[in-house]
């Protein structure tokens, strides 16, 4: 289980993050949701230790997350696919999928990792050579989550990867999210389009302002309700 | 004439590589990091002293210092981006005043230890002319081009397969997902520092082998590496190479036609034509964003 518990984080003197406390169950989907400054980012982002926590914990495990370095995550498991995509764009895109596979432990199965990520996304392989700053924007997302996968993460954590992207693409992502799931893969979605990802969550959770709202079961959830806190009408 | 014109052309060529020797370091640091190593060209200055104080202290030949002035020059290099490093705010500009300051030290050093006295080296055999058709070189010159067209082809295949070579091209494109693979960009960083000081090491001696060095050529040395590198345009290592063969053709061309005095003229003049016709560098594509 991934555990957030009462974490305040933000950029310098501007704090984003107020005491937020989340529970992530293993092999699980959960979603977060919520509108824009939320807070959504800056939690997976103080998560992976990109910036730094004031205050609370992030344990994986009973084991504390905090303080620890960027670069070690991917060794205990996690990944996180950044918004933006975040591609080497002067890098090809085989290159790309290499460097997901970059701490030492990972590098022998290189070669199976790379089939496998060709296998959920044969256009990357079509366009292997290829520089990544060539890319459309739904190759880049699909390289993005690629590039994440070559180190077979137990936690995956995805920041809005429908941003921009045509219905066909988002649904093709989905459709790799829930069979990453059935593997036993643990995710965390952070996503504005709020049908979809109940659609393929076990539970969610709604951010505003910097704060969880609400935490239920995506069966349970009632979107009326949902609705009315997304947009500030209540609470 | 003919022949004289074709004898600039292999001169230049052959001086071109060792240019290439004193640029890459240069282009592999700003390439990474955003910084000019300001002081690159007093590393490659503090090399060829190394090869002459092994050839006058230890009578061997200029050659048995590689290992000596690759390290130095390793450490000269790891120095500048440990304090590089440490700068918090306008990095860019920063570095440009630290590194500029660590080449002042570096030549006030070199003329305190040293004197102004100008050196060469006194090795018969690397001085000896060699003939290639109808075309002569000095020994050293070859050696020098044959060494650089290795290592920058050695540099270019570490960047393109290495783990680290494209962890470094990585961590320049972007830092924070760089991390989110597992690289780390200090260590990185460190990486390419280190191994700009090593060839600025192997500079060093081809320098030192092939011409004469004295304490105030330092600075000479980080200009024309710099210019080469904006030649070049950044992130391109046969750029480096073709940069430097273009300068040092441009240069012995125009001592061949003209006159020695308009030498260093000539390069600030192909650097501005380049530049005014092709702003990102004869091989820079525009950076692209993703």
């Amino acid at each position: 289980m991934l555990s957030v518990t009462d974490l305040r984080a933000g950029y310098g003197a501007i704090n984003i993050l107020w005491d937020v406390s989340l529970r992530f169950p293993l092999g699980q989907l959960t979603a977060i949701i919520g509108p824009n400054g939320a807070g959504k980012t800056t939690l997976l982002r103080a998560i992976m230790g990109l910036i730094p926590v004031t205050l609370g914990d992030v344990t994986l495990d009973s084991y504390s997350l905090r303080g620890r370095n960027t670069w070690d995550m991917a060794g205990m498991g996690l990944a996180l696919i950044p918004e933006g995509r975040m591609v080497f764009a002067d890098m090809s895109v085989e290159d790309n999928l290499a460097m997901g596979a970059f701490p030492k432990p990972h590098r022998p199965a290189l070669a199976r990792n790379l089939e496998r990520v060709f296998g959920l996304f044969p256009r990357l392989h079509e366009r292997r050579r290829q520089l990544a700053g060539s890319l459309s924007g739904g190759e880049a997302q699909m390289l993005a989550l690629g590039r994440g996968l070559m180190s077979e993460p137990r936690l995956l954590l995805i920041d809005e990867p429908s941003l921009g992207l045509a219905p066909v693409i988002v649904h093709e992502i989905f459709a790799i999210l829930r069979g990453l799931k059935e593997q036993g893969v643990t995710i965390v979605l952070v996503e504005q389009n709020t049908h979809m990802a109940l659609a393929v969550a076990d539970s969610v959770y709604l951010m505003r302002s910097g704060r969880v709202l609400l935490n239920e079961r995506a069966a349970a959830v009632d979107s009326q309700r949902l609705h009315d806190l997304y947009f500030a009408r209540e609470g | 004439m003919a022949e004289l014109i074709l004898q600039a052309l292999y001169s230049g060529l052959l001086n071109g590589g060792v240019y290439a020797l004193m640029a890459i370091g240069l282009a592999l640091s700003f390439g990474t990091m955003r910084v000019i190593n300001l002081a690159h060209g007093e590393l490659v200055l503090l090399a060829a002293y190394m090869a002459y104080v092994v050839e006058s202290r230890l009578d061997l030949s200029p050659l048995a210092a590689i290992p000596l002035a690759m390290a130095v020059a390793c450490a000269g290099s790891a120095l500048v981006y440990l304090l590089v490093a440490r700068i918090r705010k306008n990095r860019e500009l920063n570095s440009l005043m630290l590194s500029f300051a660590i080449g002042i030290i570096i030549t006030n050093a070199v003329l305190l230890i040293w004197s102004g006295d100008i050196h060469s080296t006194g090795s018969v055999s690397l001085q000896e002319a060699v003939q290639l058709g109808s075309l002569y070189s000095m020994r050293s010159e070859l050696y020098g081009f044959l060494a650089s067209l290795v290592l920058v082809t050695l540099l270019w295949q570490w960047l393109a397969k290495s783990w680290y070579g494209r962890a470094v091209r990585a961590v320049s494109s972007q830092r924070d997902a760089a991390k989110l693979m597992g690289i780390n960009p200090a260590k990185t960083e460190l990486i390419s520092f280190l191994v700009a000081g090593l060839l600025a090491g192997c500079a060093g001696v081809a320098l030192y082998s092939s011409s004469v060095i004295q304490p105030s050529l330092g600075h000479a040395l980080t200009v024309k590496a710099f210019i080469i590198t904006v030649l070049a345009g950044v992130g391109s290592v046969p750029g480096v190479l073709a940069a430097s063969v273009l300068l040092g053709i441009t240069e012995a061309l125009t001592v061949t036609l003209w006159s020695s005095a308009v030498q260093e003229l000539a390069g600030m003049l192909l650097f501005l034509l380049v530049l005014f016709v092709l702003p990102n560098g004869l091989f820079g594509a525009a950076r692209r964003r993703a």
